[in-house]
């Protein structure tokens, strides 16, 4: 019997949207305390080199000037390291970008805080900058760090000479993806409050506990003196999930020594100058086959470019060599990726976290691989897609929720994929017309590579009223999360979902959970939130029980009244509640979940190495100006494998946006810097963003296979929206010019020289 | 956010969300952070603080412009709406709940500026086909819906018009 849903697979309206459309969510920008102040750094104005010294006697004239820390201030330590620590929070002897902060200051208004942190003289002795994974390789004698590799990651399975051995046909090819800039609406932003020796935070965060544990570290003081509370945060991407850790932190030093509130609201181009983007990847990939079609082995070498601190690049590079051939069986492969440290600015978490890129490696190849075998890119796929059962190119035997097949051929039907690879060509013959197909699995959460902090809460409070206050660990930036925490509060519990209202995250509540990533809170909270429904229903079931002079077996929580189903009587939520406190009941409970334990060898980097994986397919209509050069997407046909629906409507906004995330950083976002390390694309008329001109008409499906350690048998799906995008539309740009467009952006001037070249070679 | 050594003054006066407002400014003062600042209306955004993205739009005398790029003293006369403007006693308008019914919204960094453009698209062309629409939101980045479902609300709330 299908079990039946009041609230799961609903598309409740988002929670957080009232406010959102009436202009009344206060955002960090629009936060003010009494006696603030502000804040800004002054930061490094070259790439590379070494700090002499800093005059502030410039900053010191200026109007409502408070005052100028640097390393010397910090009453903790001076360092802000995510994972290794290699950062410090202000630089002391080495600068290693542009943006490097060196120091902080703080004045009476935001233009005067700015203004004086650009009055700082920085004497430097600059050195030759070295930006690119090539020239970071290259340099001998000059180091970023004592060495300019970040970090590195193996995976080694089965014999992959053996493997080209027995090949048919061994491919080779060289790929590359570039920088993405998260370019999240709202900038990075706090407000740090003193309160004597503790501090209250609140700020635009993808994780609490990391700024709570940066700011305790560098003010000296405990967690519990560290109180940090989200605020709505207006886009994220990732570009929120380590980088408001160094910047609370700045911010925190000033108001430690001002004991007054201090805000620093980052400007736009300073940010994009800053803050973390999606890692550049240069990839080499061999794969051998059959002449039948079945991969045999694959030889991957994955580079990343870390700019220059290592921050999140140790598990991003772990997730991109975990996931490197993709959704498909394969008996034999070695994946080797290393980050290397540049002078720009550091790389890190963008959604899909090393997917994406590696994503455009393997489906790339599955294309060239096909048309060199002289067989259909889907029928090739569907020869070599994972089956439940079969292991992934980590040795791990999945049984179930295995979606991969089947995302694979619903695209394809819904695309009506024609075997025939020829592009359509427009009557005056400028237009042509083909579709690209890629497919992905991605896993969730933390992985083995993060087990240890793989875990997440929520607090379920239940007040007098019948009103119930949720609290999470996990945050909201947009993806939706305070609504479908509702929703599955609301089916946990049995009551209506008016009746929930979810709490500012806030590190006083929940135990640490981890950052907002990895396309987890679905999974974690939504286990958590089952695990404190446990605890309270028996306690609920006991009180109505007695309320309503019955035995607990009868009482069920129906149509959002507790009901007793042998007499049929039923007394309202609002009268239990009450009855729950006048009877000195527990009230509350925590909820917690925690990955189960991953069988994983960091050396071999075989075995468990995700608990589950999403999987999706997207197939793209793309057509291309041949006189311009101009790329264009008709449309996608999504596919997603999500285990379980929890808010249709919300599921198909991710995907939607997910995709046209994918389709910039693949046709419009041609990030640059110059030879001295700047940012050459600091705002939207250099660096374009799909407008809704450009948007793509996206057709989701969804398969819905479930996983039995997701809640309600859901996955995540943050992340695979943007995975296969960039891929497809690259598969598609391939047939029409017939050359294998291998790199991205797929800029005009980059499809004209590849017409070009085909011209040339025919 | 101009840094300015020298301050003259401007008497200004202006219906903001059908409120006369009389304020003395600094002539140099955007009219964003006339809105935000000096009124507290938080609802426009600053973004890119270029004229580029369309966060900081609210509809002057019935056109949409970016706030970041005037003057307040330019709009000395004016008659401006914001999107705190738009919700009456009778509650939101129609844009606001199509927004909220078709899942238009999700950082909702964007959504204020959004609005208030296709308020004025509306106000011109009150059946648009969805090019139509595309076209008048282009000015308007969103970073996370890929626009699907802001078109969506846009076309359901001109046909209930």
């Amino acid at each position: 019997m299908s079990e039946k849903f009041h609230h799961i697979g609903k598309s409740l309206p988002r929670v957080d949207a009232p406010g959102k459309v009436s202009g009344l969510t206060r955002f960090i920008t629009d936060m003010h305390f009494d006696s603030m102040v502000f804040a800004y750094p002054v930061v490094s104005p070259i790439a590379f080199g070494a700090l002499d010294g800093v005059d502030i006697s410039p900053a010191r004239k200026m109007p409502g000037f408070l005052g100028a820390w640097f390393a010397g201030d910090i009453p903790g330590e001076n360092q802000v390291g995510v994972i290794l620590p290699d950062q410090p929070l202000f630089a002391q002897d080495k600068l290693r970008f542009v943006g490097d902060a060196i120091g902080i200051v703080a004045a009476e208004t935001e233009v005067d805080a700015i203004s004086a942190a650009r009055s700082v003289k920085i004497d430097t002795t600059p050195r030759e900058p070295i930006l690119s994974i090539n020239a970071s390789k290259m340099a001998t004698g000059k180091k970023i760090h004592e060495n300019n590799i970040a970090c590195e990651h193996r995976l080694e399975r089965g014999d992959i000479q053996a493997g080209f051995a027995d090949a048919d046909v061994v491919v080779e090819a060289d790929l590359v993806t570039p920088y993405q800039e998260h370019f999240y609406l709202e900038p990075q932003g706090c407000i740090v409050v003193p309160q004597g020796d503790a501090f209250t935070v609140y700020g635009s965060i993808q994780c609490v506990f990391y700024v709570q544990k940066a700011i305790a570290k560098v003010l000296g003081i405990s967690f519990s003196k560290v109180r940090v509370i989200q605020t709505p945060t207006g886009g994220a991407f990732g570009g929120k999930e380590d980088i408001p850790s160094e910047m609370c932190a700045r911010a925190a030093v000033a108001a430690w020594h001002l004991q007054r509130p201090v805000k620093m609201i980052y400007r736009r181009r300073d940010d994009v100058q800053w803050t973390s983007k999606r890692h550049p990847f240069q990839m080499h990939y061999k794969v051998g086959v059959s002449k039948t079609g079945k991969l045999l082995s694959a030889d991957i070498i994955l580079e990343e470019n870390a700019g220059a601190y290592a921050t999140l690049s140790s598990v991003v590079s772990y997730r991109a060599t975990m996931q490197a051939m993709g959704p498909y069986a394969i008996p034999n492969i070695q994946v080797h990726s290393t980050s290397y440290y540049t002078n720009l600015p550091p790389t890190g978490a963008f959604r899909g976290f090393g997917s994406p890129q590696a994503t455009f490696g393997h489906e790339r190849m599955m294309d060239i691989l096909a048309d060199r075998l002289g067989m259909d890119p889907v029928e090739f796929r569907l020869k070599n897609i994972l089956k439940p059962g079969q292991e992934t190119q980590t040795g791990h035997a999945l049984s179930t929720s295995v979606g991969a097949e089947a995302t694979l051929l619903k695209s394809a039907n819904a695309a009506e994929w024609q075997t025939d690879a020829r592009p359509m060509v427009s009557k005056d013959g400028r237009y042509r017309e083909a579709l690209g197909v890629s497919v992905c699995h991605y896993g969730n959460c933390l992985g083995a590579a993060g087990w240890s902090m793989d875990g997440a809460g929520v607090k379920i409070q239940i007040n007098r009223d019948g009103s119930i206050a949720v609290a999470f660990g996990l945050i909201e930036m947009g993806q939706g999360a305070l609504t479908v925490v509702t929703q599955m509060t609301a089916e946990a519990l049995g009551v209506n979902a008016e009746r929930i209202s979810i709490l500012p995250t806030d590190t006083s509540q929940v135990p640490d959970s981890g950052p907002s990533v990895a396309s987890r809170n679905i999974v974690m909270t939504g286990n958590a939130i089952r695990n404190a429904v446990e605890k309270l229903k028996p306690i609920l079931s006991t009180a109505a029980a007695e309320a309503m002079e019955c035995a607990p077996e009868n009482v069920a929580f129906q149509n959002d009244q507790v009901v007793n189903t042998k007499s049929g009587n039923a007394l309202s939520i609002s009268a239990l509640c009450e009855y729950l406190y006048v009877t000195n009941r527990p009230m509350d409970a925590l909820g917690w979940w925690h990955v189960p334990a991953l069988t994983y060898d960091a050396q071999t980097g075989r075995g468990e190495a995700y608990f589950t994986y999403s999987y999706a397919t997207h197939i793209a209509r793309v057509q291309v100006d041949t006189l311009t050069g101009q790329v264009r997407v008709q449309k996608v046909w999504a596919a997603h494998d999500v285990g379980k629906i929890i808010n249709p409507a919300g599921l198909a906004g991710q995907v939607q946006g997910g995709v046209v995330q994918g389709a910039g950083w693949a046709i419009y976002e041609n990030f640059g810097h110059d030879n001295a390390g700047r940012i050459t694309t600091p705002n939207l008329s250099t660096y374009l963003l799909p407008t809704a001109a450009d948007s793509v008409d996206v057709q989701a499906f969804w398969i819905e296979d479930p996983e039995p350690l997701g809640p309600w048998g859901a996955k995540g799906i943050g992340e695979p929206a943007i995975i296969p995008t960039a891929a497809a539309i690259a598969n598609a740009v391939s047939r029409i010019v017939g050359q294998p467009m291998n790199q991205i952006p797929l800029t005009p001037e980059r499809v004209l020289v590849a017409f070009e070249d085909k011209v040339v070679h025919e | 956010m101009l840094h300015v050594n020298t301050t003259e003054w401007f008497d200004l006066e202006v219906i903001i969300n059908g409120r006369h407002i009389r304020a003395s400014i600094p002539t140099h003062l955007r009219l964003l952070d006339f809105l935000r600042e000096n009124l507290r209306l938080t609802g426009a955004k600053e973004v890119c603080g270029e004229g580029e993205c369309g966060a900081c739009t609210v509809l002057l005398d019935g056109k949409a412009v970016n706030s970041c790029l005037i003057l307040a003293a330019e709009c000395h006369g004016a008659t401006i709406l914001t999107v705190e403007g738009l919700q009456s006693a009778a509650g939101m308008d129609d844009l606001q709940e199509a927004f909220i019914r078709d899942h238009a919204v999700q950082c909702g960094y964007c959504i204020p500026g959004m609005i208030l453009s296709a308020e004025e698209l509306l106000t011109h062309t009150p059946h648009p086909d969805r090019e139509q629409i595309r076209h008048a939101l282009a000015g308007n980045i969103c970073r996370c819906t890929g626009y699907q479902k802001v078109v969506d609300a846009v076309e359901n709330s001109a046909k209930k018009r």
